[in-house]
């Protein structure tokens, strides 16, 4: 039976209950069906370890709920960033990891494998009661690991292999960049690691609507920049709340749309197997595999321009190339005199679409779009002041009227309370 | 690889643990501290036994070191990559910091790698000269604690002469904008940067007495029906705010979310994006906001 570790090796089994208590929070240990006690166990106790003071539980008769509850304008770095800092090693790789950059100590000290070796076990090792026994295939491998890596050189000179510690990077006068981006840019996290290794003072900066959830998708949002970059297929793994089962698809990543209004990311693909774009919930991948390039990329890529000027949000409609099915969508409103702010939020909010004054007190946006339901949100908040609607697609517009009867009730309005 | 042992909080604790042993006389309660503050909760129960029962070979029980020097480790392939993606960030000017040399490394991402789709369209000018010189001044008057004066437009059109402490920088992702947070200012706590007209250091006798202002807080009670995958939208969309949830049945949840009073217009139309969906059940007063708003809009003819 393996023992409780707040160390872990695989970062996807974290993820979801992550998800699930940050931003659900509500789930008992007893909702947690697919998962065993044990394991719900674990995870919980692991994240209380990672996240202190952020977790929180109530109990309910259903039973103890533990769930994640961040402000996230009180706090100056994101949280979640911990749970990427928890990987578990051997005993062995955290010895040898200090050993060799000791060894290594400046980027002009060079040694080969066995003059490695030779000093790990006569000026380190020989001081210990049972010394550890490295061989010289477990150091080299090390050793190319932290090639791969960029942290270790690899000089060939004959038959033999010199290594040396990579030269260091002036860190000095980009502490307020680092942290500003590492909580700005996307796979922020990465900043928040160099953030861990110069010594910062006080910073200058806290956020504002600051979604911090997509923290932990940082790992897949990697490896498609890393395909976006070299121009590469890649499958990956889609597993959507609707569907059981995890799908595997063959796609072509073409641009990450990141929304600062829902805290939701996703990715816009090409899968060349049914020729047409679709998004996907990046939260909702996992294991992406680097496949060939693709001679297609700059021209998919080019299609997907000329495909957003007509997205308000990500949503296509499963857009085949060539092929243009577009709803359109109109609604006018009303602003008094003193309201100049509303004319101003119509045209600093709309994303495509025009504005268009009709009178001093009225004025009309109208957009062609793939998905019209994509903008009912966003008109609801003008609620008080739609005069007028007019989306080609009845069924979409009808709904929305609809709700707002059922808000009229809701609240009561005509009724003693709303009066 | 982003998950990897050498970005991780024991690796970083043992280097501060080696350097602190190598640089003073220590004791363990100073190595405890180290813990508590570099690693996690349970995190005292496994590194100070680990090292002293020789497993991990660092350090000896009497607590010395075999090693020789301060450990360091060069920047990953990985962390040039970000930091070479981050330097081709329009915003990265307002900083006017010069960036190692990273000529040979390809970025992360790129602008066109990305698209943040629904900021607002007015964000700040953050490529304006005089817009970077202003954020320069602030932001090393907040890093000194020092004042600074600037001239300003208020809503009334009135200009206004203000001295004051920045405390620190607020940015919206959704505003696309910096606020500046003060200390000292009577009236007003938060303003808008882009809303500054010039702004300097002062250099006079006169002090500001006083921090930040804090700030009231209030709370909904919300109960959520989860139709047309309302559930996940809410309770994504409101992530960012303190929050607790409870599953009253199938379909219907309970959720309270604890917010700043200053923003509660616009907290008004984040719940009127969700419809029939979200009913606001408490507090009264902001129920009657919504219930205004939309007796408001029955009255604006729409058939």
């Amino acid at each position: 039976m393996s023992s409780y570790s707040e160390r872990i090796k695989n970062f996807e089994k974290i993820r979801a209950y992550m998800r699930e208590f940050y931003v659900y929070g509500f789930k008992s240990r007893d909702d947690y069906q697919t998962k065993s006690a044990r394991s719900y166990d674990d995870e919980r106790r692991r994240l209380e370890s990672w996240l202190g003071d952020h977790m929180s539980f109530v109990r309910t008769p259903e039973g103890k709920t533990v769930f994640l509850s961040i402000d996230s304008r009180t706090i100056r770095h994101n949280p979640l960033y911990s749970a990427w800092k928890t990987r578990s090693f051997t005993d062995g790789d955290i010895t040898l990891h200090f050993l060799l950059f000791d060894i290594l100590n400046e980027p002009s000290v060079r040694k080969t494998v066995t003059e490695i070796l030779r000093e790990i076990d006569e000026n380190y090792l020989a001081g210990f009661e049972t010394p550890m026994m490295f061989d010289e295939s477990t150091v080299r491998k090390k050793l190319r690991e932290y090639a791969d890596e960029g942290i270790i050189l690899m000089e060939k000179e004959g038959r033999k292999v010199y290594y040396r510690r990579a030269a260091d990077t002036d860190l000095s006068g980009l502490t307020d960049v680092l942290h500003y981006f590492s909580e700005t840019a996307p796979c922020g996290v990465i900043g928040s690691f160099i953030l861990d290794k110069v010594n910062t003072d006080t910073d200058a900066f806290t956020f504002k609507h600051h979604y911090i959830t997509s923290a932990i998708d940082s790992g897949v949002l990697a490896a498609l920049f890393t395909a976006m970059r070299e121009k590469r297929a890649v499958e990956i793994t889609n597993l959507s709340r609707r569907k059981d089962q995890p799908r595997c698809n063959r796609i072509v990543p073409l641009r990450i749309f990141i929304s600062v209004q829902s805290g939701r990311q996703h990715l816009l693909a090409y899968l060349p197997e049914y020729n047409h774009f679709q998004s996907y919930r990046v939260d909702y991948l996992s294991n992406v595999r680097l496949k060939e390039p693709t001679p297609r990329f700059d021209e998919l890529r080019e299609e997907l321009e000329r495909i957003q000027s007509k997205m308000w949000g990500v949503s296509i409609q499963r857009h085949k190339w060539n092929e243009e099915s577009l709803e359109h969508v109109e609604f006018t409103i009303h602003v008094e005199d003193d309201e100049d702010f509303i004319v101003r939020r119509l045209e600093r909010e709309k994303r495509i679409g025009t504005v268009e004054k009709l009178d001093e007190h009225t004025y009309r946006f109208s957009a062609d779009v793939y998905d019209s339901s994509e903008l009912i949100p966003w008109i609801r908040t003008f609620i008080c002041r739609i005069v007028q609607m007019d989306f080609s697609h009845r069924a979409r517009e009808n709904q929305f009227k609809e709700d707002l009867e059922a808000m009229y009730r809701m609240y009561g309005i005509g009724t003693e309370e709303g009066k | 690889m982003i998950f990897s042992e050498l970005y991780s909080a024991y690796y970083n604790t043992i280097a501060a643990i080696i350097t602190e042993i190598l640089e003073r006389e220590t004791s363990e309660k100073a190595l405890q501290k180290i813990i508590a503050e570099r690693a996690f909760g349970e995190s005292a129960l496994t590194i100070l036994p680990t090292l002293k029962s020789e497993k991990w070979q660092l350090v000896h029980p009497d607590m010395t070191t075999p090693l020789g020097h301060i450990p360091t480790m060069p920047l990953t392939f990985l962390q040039k990559q970000w930091l070479k993606a981050v330097s081709l960030d329009p915003r990265v000017k307002l900083f006017g910091v010069e960036f190692p040399d990273l000529d040979d490394v390809p970025p992360l991402f790129t602008p066109d790698d990305y698209y943040v789709y629904d900021k607002y369209s007015d964000g700040d000018p953050f490529e304006d000269e005089e817009y970077i010189r202003q954020f320069r001044i602030i932001l090393d008057a907040i890093r000194r604690q020092t004042q600074i004066k600037f001239e300003m437009v208020n809503r009334k059109g009135a200009t206004m002469f203000v001295r004051c402490r920045p405390v620190r920088l607020e940015y919206s992702e959704k505003d696309d904008k910096f606020r500046m947070i003060t200390a000292g200012w009577r009236t007003v706590s938060t303003v808008n940067l882009a809303k500054i007209q010039s702004c300097a250091h002062y250099s006079g006798d006169k002090q500001v007495s006083g921090e930040e202002k804090s700030v009231q807080h209030k709370t909904i009670t919300v109960k959520l029906i989860d139709e047309r995958n309302a559930l996940e939208r809410f309770m994504l969309h409101f992530a960012h705010f303190e929050k607790q949830a409870e599953k009253l049945d199938r379909k219907t949840y309970l959720v309270k979310i604890r917010y700043v009073q200053d923003d509660e217009t616009e907290m008004v139309i984040r719940i009127l994006s969700f419809g029939p969906m979200a009913e606001v059940l408490e507090p009264e007063s902001f129920r009657k906001l919504i219930i205004e708003k939309l007796k408001k809009q029955k009255n604006c003819g729409l058939k």
